[in-house]
């Protein structure tokens, strides 16, 4: 008896584990067998992709919302303002009107015409809720919509606003959604859309929240059509759970920032059965340091901190060269951007020489410099969710511990983080800037703007003995009518910015793509959001 | 029996207000702005006037014990409200959330019966030989297995190594395979060495000597005499484990792509979204309660004493 019982229980164990295996396969051949006679491209996602709402924000996705929804300019290579629902367009000499002329071979998806009317019908709707977009200054810049003709839409501004085109590309909220899409109240804001429909090159065909998402190409698309049949987007929350989906092949491509660990990648890479691709620089990992506090207001301080941090340990040992070594604010391959200065090279006699300078000297015995018998202690700040901001932390703690600085970790929870950050509660602080299309001017602009309306730089800067001059020329260069005097605008700009040593730029982050090889196309889009779902292709 | 579950129904509704008060006042202390979270989240940078639209929006700018009655008042209508963050219902999205989760926890849960009963049983009647040892060694290891890295050890064996299974998403039974394993393994090396010690206990009683000695067979003697006893310290533990499940494993549902109660909640803690954090801990706590009061209904089936007693104190 005793002996049957135990072959009763690992029988039953048996089975269990059996008819779930069983089961397994069918599933897996079934899988199989639609993948062979359509091109079924699979990749995966950290969240939902929200309502595809294209003038709405979270839950939306910029990802998913680029798919369905298009804008009048195109934000190309290097920042190059391109044609897309609008063939062309005029400005007027004072720079306050653009007249743009459409396209008039594009369809939405449910097949109804796009024109002016439309065109004017989507800006209307975004500009009854301009309390809601209210950090886009061109929605604050722009005074009437008019339909000119059936293809032929003006806007009027209230100022030579130069960025207005760079705005226009933006994925939201300034993109197009069809009539039938339009709930009764015709506010697509506060109640949503009845049906996601734009004139993108995808349409939605299945959408499971939380799940997964399928896309299926756009037979009315006026441009090249995609060269897959259908993309699916999966949820997938965990890194680690993308690799090993991604390994089992659930999924043709692992693609974003921060998507999978450095370390994952790196094994992805080394394993030589799969592509990878690093794209251009799109933001800039950033130290920004707090003039506010008496010790960061010395600017030999803040210089000497420049010197005494070897970035290229960083980039060796976390990055292991995934991120690029940075040594301006920006990346210079955005527009205006590429300035000339002299980067700070990694000096630790340079550095010990600049704190002597300042007053602040070695004490016999003592690990750490003093000034007027205070130790020189710096708080710097982080997330303490976030692995590669902890890892750099610590590089930078190492560093500065070599010339003498004192730094304390500061590990706070993101929103907490964010609020200590708006309140200057540090010495330095990691920060990033908004990558394309964002840069330069838009994340300039915050720097103006005080702590509940732009970034944490506008209190951190604010100890700089020119900062209001600082504030007017940046307010100057965003109304710039001629293309000349903004490139010398910014280039002064930027160079105060690199001369006070404010910042520190450690890295230039960019997107990845892992892909299996039967993959082609993977070709990384100008705005860092974009994915480039219509050119990838497959071989079966 | 009618009247037994009428009392506790009753006697609950004073607890889940409180609950729900105590909620309230905690999530308060959470730091940070609600309105400026769901800004961030959103990639708009914050204004001084689209600060305060939303606090009107959001209701924040009333003062605490009016933004906590008209909570009540809504949600006595059955209005939970709309979350601060996604903007769409919260009953919705509770729901959405509730029911993978409900899935998994009953497909592991029914695995921890199936397994911890059978295992716990047969190691106590086989106390200290090979069998039993390979059951203990079983349950320290599984017990102390880290969640997350058993979840990826199975899914890099049985997924991509042997490709049995799928790595993650539901939809199919296979689906539920590994995720409920992974959730049930340690919770079937806890109860099964609950069940072998109460096991262990029920057999020194004098009745299983008895029904011995009156000729029962072993089979029935186990099964129904010495297990039905043995049971119930297990259910009151059961009942909880099974509670516990419900109000999601953030780690199981992450490493899985599970999108489960677990994540909903720990996202609204972290976004603040302080609609959506107040009604699932009280969906959380109408869940304790019902599977308390199972489990009191069940023990009281298994052994009539304890009915007995409770409907004498009245």
């Amino acid at each position: 008896m005793k002996k049957r019982s135990i072959w009763a229980v690992s029988l039953i164990v048996m089975t269990i584990i059996l008819s779930l295996a069983g089961c397994s396969q069918q599933d897996e051949k079934e899988t199989a067998a639609t993948k062979d006679d359509k091109k079924v491209f699979t990749f995966s996602w950290s969240g939902d992709i929200g309502d595809l709402n294209p003038h709405s924000y979270f839950p939306n996705e910029f990802f998913s919302q680029a798919m369905v929804y298009e804008s009048l300019v195109y934000y190309g290579e290097d920042g190059e303002i391109k044609p897309w629902l609008a063939k062309s367009w005029d400005v007027s000499e004072d720079g306050k009107e653009y007249i743009f002329h459409l396209r008039d071979d594009v369809k939405f998806s449910d097949g109804s015409a796009f024109n002016a009317a439309i065109v004017k019908k989507n800006f209307d709707t975004v500009l009854a809720n301009r309390e809601q977009h209210d950090w886009l200054e061109l929605i604050n810049q722009i005074s009437t919509t008019e339909v000119i003709d059936n293809y032929t839409f003006k806007l009027t501004l209230h100022n030579a606003y130069y960025p207005t085109l760079q705005e226009l590309t933006y994925v939201r909220p300034l993109r197009f959604v069809a009539e039938s899409a339009f709930p009764a109240s015709r506010d697509t804001f506060k109640d949503g859309l009845t049906a996601p429909i734009g004139t993108g090159p995808w349409v939605l065909k299945e959408h499971k929240e939380n799940e997964y998402a399928i896309f299926e190409s756009n037979d009315n698309y006026w441009g090249e059509k995609p060269k897959v049949d259908e993309v699916v987007v999966k949820v997938i929350t965990d890194g680690e759970s993308r690799v090993l989906a991604f390994e089992k092949g659930e999924l043709d491509m692992i693609f974003g920032n921060g998507v999978i660990s450095q370390d994952s990648f790196k094994f992805l890479k080394e394993s030589g059965k799969y592509e990878t691709k690093i794209s251009e620089p799109t933001a800039t990992r950033t130290l920004l340091f707090n003039t506010n506090r008496e010790t960061m207001s010395d600017k030999n301080i803040r210089v000497a901190l420049q010197h005494a941090f070897d970035k290229d340990a960083v980039i060796d040992n976390i990055f292991y060269g995934i991120e690029n070594k940075a040594d301006t604010l920006f990346p210079q391959n955005l527009a205006y951007t590429n300035v000339e200065v002299d980067p700070y090279e990694y000096d630790v006699e340079k550095a010990k020489a600049l704190l002597d300078e300042a007053g602040w000297k070695t004490v016999e015995g003592k690990e750490f410099r003093e000034k007027d018998g205070q130790p020189l202690q710096l708080e710097l700040l982080f997330i303490s969710t976030d692995n590669i901001q902890k890892s750099i932390a610590e590089f930078v703690q190492g560093d500065l511990r070599k010339i003498g600085v004192d730094v304390k970790l500061t590990s706070q929870e993101s929103n907490t983080f964010w609020t200590t950050a708006f309140d200057g509660n540090y010495d330095i602080l990691f920060t990033a800037t908004w990558a394309v299309p964002f840069d330069p001017h838009s994340y300039l602009a915050s720097i103006t703007t005080d702590s509940s309306g732009g970034g944490p730089d506008y209190y951190a800067l604010s100890g700089l003995s020119f900062k209001k001059e600082l504030d007017t020329r940046i307010k100057q260069v965003l109304l710039t009518t001629t293309e000349e005097d903004r490139i010398k605008q910014y280039h002064q700009i930027l160079t105060m910015l690199h001369e006070e040593a404010v910042y520190l730029p450690i890295s230039y982050q960019s997107n990845i793509a892992v892909y299996k090889k039967n993959i082609m196309g993977v070709d990384f889009l100008p705005q860092e959001v974009e994915i480039p779902t219509t050119t990838i292709d497959m071989k079966n | 029996m009618i009247r037994f579950i009428y009392k506790r129904l009753l006697g609950a509704i004073p607890s889940i207000f409180g609950l729900s008060i105590i909620t309230f006042l905690l999530i308060q202390l959470i730091p940070g702005n609600p309105v400026l979270t769901y800004l961030r989240v959103s990639n708009i940078q914050a204004s001084e006037e689209i600060v305060q639209a939303l606090r009107v929006e959001m209701g924040l700018d009333q003062p605490l014990i009016t933004q906590y009655l008209q909570w009540l008042t809504n949600v006595l209508h059955f209005d939970f409200g709309t979350s601060f963050i996604s903007k769409r219902s919260v009953l919705d999205e509770m729901v959405l959330h509730f029911l993978p989760t409900l899935q998994l926890t009953t497909v592991a849960f029914l695995l921890i019966i199936v397994c911890s009963i059978p295992l716990g049983v047969t190691s106590a009647l086989h106390k200290g030989k090979w069998f039993d040892r390979l059951t203990q060694l079983f349950a320290f290891s599984s017990v102390s297995l880290p969640t997350f890295w058993l979840g990826f050890l199975l899914i890099y064996f049985f997924s991509v190594q042997l490709d049995l299974l799928p790595v993650l998403g539901k939809g199919s039974v296979v689906h539920f395979v590994l995720p409920a394993t992974t959730l049930a393994i340690g919770y079937i090396g806890t109860y099964l060495r609950l069940i072998r010690a109460s096991t262990i206990e029920v057999l020194e009683e004098p009745f299983v000597l008895y029904a011995q000695a009156r000729g029962l067979k072993e089979r029935t003697i186990v099964w129904r005499h010495i297990l039905k006893k043995a049971a119930s310290p297990t259910l009151t533990g059961l009942g909880m484990s099974f509670g516990n499940m419900l109000g999601g494993t953030i780690i199981v549902e992450n490493i899985f792509a599970w999108p489960g109660m677990g994540q909903l909640l720990v996202e609204s803690i972290v976004n603040q979204d302080y609609p959506m954090i107040q009604a699932c801990v009280l969906l959380l706590g109408i869940v304790f309660f019902l599977t308390n009061l199972i489990v009191d209904i069940l023990c009281g089936w298994l052994d009539p004493r304890i009915r007995l007693a409770g409907d004498r104190i009245k």
